[in-house]
Parts: C-alpha cells; sequence; structure tokens
C-alpha cells in the first residue's frame, strides 16, 4: 500500500475522511439487516404508513408462531441432512481427486484442463437435463438426488491439490514405507496438515447447499421434502398477513448462514478467492 | 532361456510395471467420484442440450427431428424471449458500475486502517446469505406502506407519494439489479482486495522514489496489476445474470409483464411450467452461447490471457 | 491436539456451547410443559369475581376457536389444564357484569406452564 508521503496533519485528515466513508457505506449495507429484524419483533399493522423506525413493543414471539405453524422443524432438518451430505462427500471426493491430481500420470494435462473447463459450466446452463437424468436415476425428491449435483466442486479439488502439493514429499514417503494404503495417506498424513483447506471445503460446499434453491425447486414433488430456502419462498402468500411472522421466518433462515460467516469468515474468502465462480 | 542376470532384470521391470499399474489404478479410483459428478451434471448436459434443442422432445412421446425451428420459433416469433434478452444484457451491463464501486470500496478498506477487517466483514456479510431471504428483505424494502425506501424518498421530499417500485414497468428491473448489487458487491470488493494485496509494495516506493504523483502510481501500477481481478469480477458479473434466478423468482417472478423477465427464468418457466423441455434446451444454448461470447470478450479487453500479466 | 488446545478452538467450543444450550432448554420444556394455565378475574376496582365462565381460546393460524370452558372459584382463582398451543386467547364471562377483556396469551412453546401475572379485568364492578 503507498505510504502517505505527507504530514501528519493530512494523514489524519484522510484517515477520517476514510472513516467516515466506510461507516456511510457500511450503514447502508447494514439497513436491509436491522429493517427485517425490526419487522420480526413487531406486532402491529407492519403495513401502516408511516413506518416506525424503531419497532413498538418488540416481542419474540413471531418466532414461535413460525417454529409451530410452519413445518420449520422439517424444513430445517431436510437442509441439514442435504447440507451434511453434501459437505461429507465433498470432503471425501475432493481430497481423493486432489491427491490424485498431484501425481504424474499420462493424461494429467487432459484431465486437468477438462477439470477447468467444468468450471465454466455454470449449473444454470444444465438445469433441463440435470433434471432428466436424475429423473433417469430414479433420485427424484430424495435427499440423494437434492444433493448430487453439488458431490464434488472443482475450486475445492484445486484448493486440496494446492494444500497437497505444499507438504514435503518426505512425509508422505516415511508413510508409503510404513506399509500406510494410499487412502490412509490421504486421511492420516496429509488431511491433518491441510487444516485450511479443510475447513475452506466445508464452509464453501455447507453454504452452497444449504442456500441452494433453482435445484431443490426443480428436483422436490412433495412439501415434505423440501428445504430451508423452499419452505421460505412456499410461505411468502401463506404468512403475508399484517404481523412480522414472515419476516420473523426469513431472521430464522439468516441466522445459520450468518453463524457460519462469522465462524468461518477467513476459510471462506481463501476459498473463494482461490477459484472464482459459484458451483 | 535367459541369462541370470537378463531373468532378474525381467522380473524387476515386470514388477515396477504392476506396480506403476496398481498406482495408475488408484488415480483413477480416486479421480472416478468427481468426475462422475462432473461428468453427469456439467459435460453431459451440455451435449444433451444441445441434442434436444434439435429435437421435438416430450415426456410422453419419443423424439422427432426438429431442425432448426425452435431457433425459428425463438427468434422470430417470441418477444418474450427478446425481452428477456435486452434484460439480461441489462443485467449484466450494468456490472462494470459494481465492480467500480467495489474499487473504490475497495481501495479506502485496504489501508493500514484500524478496524479495516470490521469494515470488511460488514461489507462482506450480504454475499454467504440465502439469495431467497435477501429477495423477501429487499422486496419489502419496497414495499409501498410499510417499505423503508419509499418511507425516506417521501421525508426527504423526493416523491410525493409511494412508489410501485416492484409493480411498475420502469422500475421493477433496476429494482432487482439494485438488491443483486447489494449482494454481491462484498464479493466483487474481496477479490479486488486480495489483488490489491498482491501487489509488491516495492514498485509503489520505486514510483514515489521517482516522484511520481499518486494518480500515476494508481493508474500506471495499481490498475494493470489488478486486471486478473477486475477479470473475475466481470466473469461472475456475466455469471450473476444466471444466479439471480431465486431473486428475481422471489421479488417479481419475472413481472409485471416481462419486465424483469431473465433468460434464466424464461428458461424456468418454459422448461418446468410449461413442461416444453426442447424449447427451454433451445433457451439454454443460447443462453450458454452468450455467456461464452461475454466471456470471450471480457477477456479480449482485459488484455488476454484471463488478465494475467506477461512477465 | 491436546484436549486443551481442543478447548480453545472456536469450531469445538461453539458447537459445544450450542449442543448444551439445546439439552438444557429441551430440558427446561421438558419440565414444563404441563399444559396449565391459571390466573384471577377481578372487577374493575380489583375485587375477585367468583363464579365467572372463563373460555380458552386456542390460535389456529388466523383465526382463534373455542377449546375449553371453566368456573373461577370463590377467590376468582381459575386454572386450565391440557393446553396444547403455544397461542392462546382468554376471556370471562360473568352475570351482570358481561364479559371481560379479551387476553392474548403468547407462550414460547406448546403446552407452557403459565401463570398469569395480570388478571382478567372486567369493565363493570361488582354490586
Amino acid at each position: 500500500m503507498p505510504a502517505h508521503c505527507s504530514g501528519s496533519g493530512m494523514r489524519s485528515r484522510s484517515t477520517y475522511l476514510r472513516h467516515a466513508a466506510l461507516t456511510l457505506i457500511s450503514g447502508v449495507m447494514l439497513v436491509p439487516f436491522y429493517w427485517v429484524i425490526k419487522t420480526a419483533v413487531t406486532d402491529e399493522n407492519i403495513y401502516a404508513y408511516p413506518p416506525r423506525l424503531l419497532p413498538e413493543n418488540p416481542h419474540l414471539f413471531n418466532f414461535v408462531d413460525v417454529w409451530y405453524l410452519i413445518p420449520f422443524p422439517r424444513y430445517l432438518l431436510n437442509s441439514l441432512i442435504v447440507s451434511a451430505l453434501v459437505v461429507a462427500c465433498n470432503v471425501v471426493f475432493n481430497a481423493m481427486a486432489g491427491y490424485a491430481l498431484t501425481k504424474r500420470f499420462p493424461g494429467r494435462q487432459a484431465i486437468l484442463l477438462v477439470f477447468l473447463s467444468c468450471m465454466l459450466i455454470p449449473f444454470q446452463a444444465t438445469i433441463i437435463p440435470a433434471y432428466l437424468i436424475t429423473a433417469k436415476l430414479g433420485l427424484l425428491n430424495s435427499y440423494l438426488g437434492l444433493a448430487l449435483p453439488l458431490l464434488s466442486t472443482i475450486v475445492s479439488i484445486f484448493v486440496f491439490k494446492a494444500a497437497f502439493e505444499a507438504i514435503p514429499p518426505s512425509l508422505v514417503d516415511a508413510a508409503r514405507i510404513d506399509g500406510l494404503s494410499e487412502g490412509r495417506i490421504i486421511f492420516r498424513v496429509l488431511m491433518p496438515l491441510s487444516r485450511a483447506a479443510l475447513a475452506t471445503n466445508v464452509v464453501l460446499s455447507f453454504i452452497w447447499s444449504w442456500n441452494a434453491f433453482l435445484w431443490p425447486l426443480i428436483i422436490t414433488r412433495e412439501p415434505s421434502m423440501q428445504t430451508l430456502p423452499l419452505g421460505l419462498a412456499r410461505f411468502l402468500s401463506y404468512l403475508e398477513d399484517t404481523t412480522g411472522a414472515l419476516y420473523a421466518f426469513a431472521v430464522m433462515v439468516l441466522a445459520p448462514s450468518i453463524f457460519v460467516f462469522l465462524m468461518a469468515q477467513k476459510e471462506f474468502i481463501r476459498g473463494l478467492t482461490s477459484g472464482a465462480t459459484k458451483g | 532361456m535367459m541369462p541370470a542376470a537378463g531373468r532378474v532384470e525381467a522380473w524387476r521391470d515386470d514388477w515396477w510395471r504392476r506396480r506403476r499399474t496398481r498406482e495408475l489404478a488408484l488415480i483413477a479410483c480416486f479421480l472416478l467420484p468427481s468426475a462422475t459428478v462432473f461428468f453427469l451434471y456439467r459435460v453431459l448436459p451440455l451435449g444433451w442440450n444441445v441434442l434436444l434443442s434439435l429435437q421435438y422432445w416430450s415426456p410422453l412421446k419419443p423424439a422427432r427431428w426438429a431442425g432448426l425451428d425452435h431457433y425459428e420459433e425463438m427468434l422470430l416469433h417470441d418477444d418474450v424471449f427478446w425481452q428477456a434478452l435486452q434484460n439480461t444484457l441489462i443485467f449484466i451491463g450494468v456490472s462494470p458500475l459494481a465492480i467500480l464501486l467495489a474499487l473504490g470500496i475497495a481501495l479506502l478498506v485496504n489501508s493500514d486502517l484500524k478496524g479495516a477487517a470490521i469494515y470488511r466483514s460488514i461489507i462482506f456479510l450480504s454475499y454467504p446469505l440465502m439469495t431467497v431471504a435477501v429477495g423477501i428483505i429487499w422486496r419489502w424494502m419496497y414495499d409501498e406502506r410499510g417499505g423503508i425506501i419509499n418511507f425516506l424518498l417521501r421525508e426527504s421530499g423526493v416523491a410525493t407519494k409511494p412508489i410501485p417500485f416492484l409493480q411498475s414497468f420502469e422500475w421493477a428491473l433496476p429494482s432487482v439489479i439494485v438488491a443483486e448489487i447489494w449482494q454481491v458487491l462484498g464479493f466483487y470488493m474481496i477479490i479486488i482486495l486480495t489483488g490489491l494485496q498482491s501487489i509488491p509494495p516495492h514498485l509503489y516506493e520505486a514510483a514515489a522514489i521517482d516522484g511520481a504523483p499518486r494518480w500515476a502510481r494508481f493508474w500506471r501500477i495499481t490498475l494493470p496489476m489488478l486486471k486478473p481481478s477486475l477479470f473475475l469480477c466481470a466473469v461472475v458479473g456475466i455469471l450473476n445474470s444466471l444466479t439471480s434466478f431465486d431473486l428475481v423468482y422471489i421479488m417479481t417472478n419475472g413481472g409485471p409483464g416481462h419486465a424483469t423477465e431473465l433468460l434464466i427464468t424464461l428458461i424456468y418457466k418454459s422448461g418446468f411450467g410449461q413442461t416444453k423441455f426442447d424449447y427451454a434446451a433451445a433457451l439454454t444454448v443460447v443462453q450458454f452461447s452468450l455467456l461464452l461470447a461475454l466471456t470471450y470478450l471480457a477477456n479480449r479487453a482485459f488484455g488476454g490471457n484471463a488478465g494475467a500479466l506477461q512477465r | 491436539m491436546t484436549v486443551q488446545q481442543a478447548l480453545r478452538n472456536r469450531w469445538v467450543i461453539v458447537p459445544l456451547a450450542i449442543a448444551v444450550i439445546l439439552l438444557a432448554w429441551n430440558g427446561y420444556v421438558a419440565l414444563n410443559d404441563g399444559g396449565m394455565v391459571a390466573g384471577r378475574v377481578v372487577d374493575r376496582n380489583g375485587r375477585a369475581v367468583a363464579d365467572a365462565t372463563v373460555i380458552l381460546l386456542e390460535r389456529n393460524f388466523v383465526t382463534h376457536n373455542e377449546r375449553q370452558r371453566t368456573k373461577s372459584d370463590a377467590s376468582g382463582h381459575f386454572r386450565f389444564s391440557g393446553n396444547n398451543n403455544h397461542s392462546l386467547q382468554l376471556e370471562a364471562e360473568a352475570a351482570g357484569l358481561g364479559r371481560s377483556e379479551r387476553v392474548v396469551v403468547r407462550l414460547w412453546f406448546r403446552a407452557q406452564n403459565i401463570v398469569l401475572v395480570e388478571p382478567l379485568r372486567f369493565a363493570g364492578q361488582l354490586p
């Protein structure tokens, strides 16, 4: 970063301006959060004009309503199962593929190229055939079907590959001499040393599977198999009475994402910057 | 009968070959699960889309060859397609503005400012959120009665009566675009920040010693070295016209009329609403070609090679 | 990683804390879900109204349906049991006093035991 080549007077003024600008921008970015939380804790007619800037008589009972009146626990369970499946398979498959790509074998360049070009194919460009394929596999409306397109991601494979390549080969050779099989080598030797890559993988795949909307929309046939984003969309009109129940639902849905983000910021950002596009 | 030394060598070669084959088999096994997923859900669909777009296909009847009939119908008779195409291009066309804004924010945050990390977290917070929930929040913010945007506009005197943002033909698309920019701004900022932090500082020091003014340092050093990051942001901006399906579905569902219809929502409606899978496949082919063309143009604009510098 | 190191790692502490909180909450719920709703009925001046009919209404999405009735005892106290809902309304009727105000009762979980702090008030007063 270029050093400020000026006296201390100018430095503090420009620093003050920076802070002011950043505070303004941060405030604007936070307005939607505040507005939805404020609506979620009010009970009076939320469509009255002028809307109150501060909630009057705030209470948390809207959240209780959402829990019981909507099958929120069911949606939560579905989302958790699908995400758990996606994260577990992602870690295993991506580690395996990343490890395989660290070795030299004929056709390695070609395979790398193919994987990289798969990154250029966005998920939305595949929805029609993906639906037909999943239907042919008989996996419509099932947890596996919901998870299948997300079971492996190229960004994460390259993150693992880079992490594995940074490990001194002497460790791997020592393990091999000790008689460990290749699978064990990955999971006993390489993984503990690539904790950052593992965390990145877990966080990225969790967030992508948790937030996925278009694919579950296409795949699920019954309301009992719907995930949280679908439940939220479905009750858009259902809960739109004059209370903030719908927005309490939105807050409950956003809380896990924000929580995971706050816990795993570094890993998430690292994963994004080492690879690019979503899915 | 081979001499003794030759026999040992042959045995050694054989053993090595077998071990190598085992290793290759293992590599293939390790690559198999990921490769299967990618084949099934990336490569195969690409080809199948093209095939489907050239057929008359329905789930119940056998497929018939259609040639370019779907494309003809799309390009010549379907007004909604052209509207959706226009909307998608507008969507993509606004992203340079957002990238510029993110560049400014990144420059502000990339100093040894106290609390820069907090600002970064706050601005990036919008990105990992569920887009459906973001759509609901913004829909509520744009509401004519209870929404904060109308409230602020009327209180400040800019507007005299409530503006039905999401129900009006002129304001619907810009409203959705604003929501999309709010969500993706943090992502652009992070990409650019990473690029900024990888610029070696000695370049700036050398320029400062040479007496180059600040704007010249920015123009000649910062911007060119940011080209890979800016290219990445451009690609994300192009792809956002696809991932914004969630936002459009929740906020306007393509309406009013088709004012906010994007190509991706049209594909969804044709394929899963009207079950015209073949027509939807043709739309997908057109959209994917558009994306590839735009990415290629962006690549050229940033100097080729995904913006990376030639050393 | 030693146990001490593990305990300071946020990936261990936070899930543990969440698990503990969830367990504690479920325990509290299990101990307090008897479905009892109790309170008092008074007139405008605060005098207890005996033998008033108290009606318990249960929320069903956007309407409230009558579910149980009981009578207040000599000191104006009443008690319901077997409530299975999280959102209720209570109303009282008494001869000569008409109907009392309708009070909304919102609970934290279904069948939570609750003793109302504020009594049900009639607009009129006892002779």
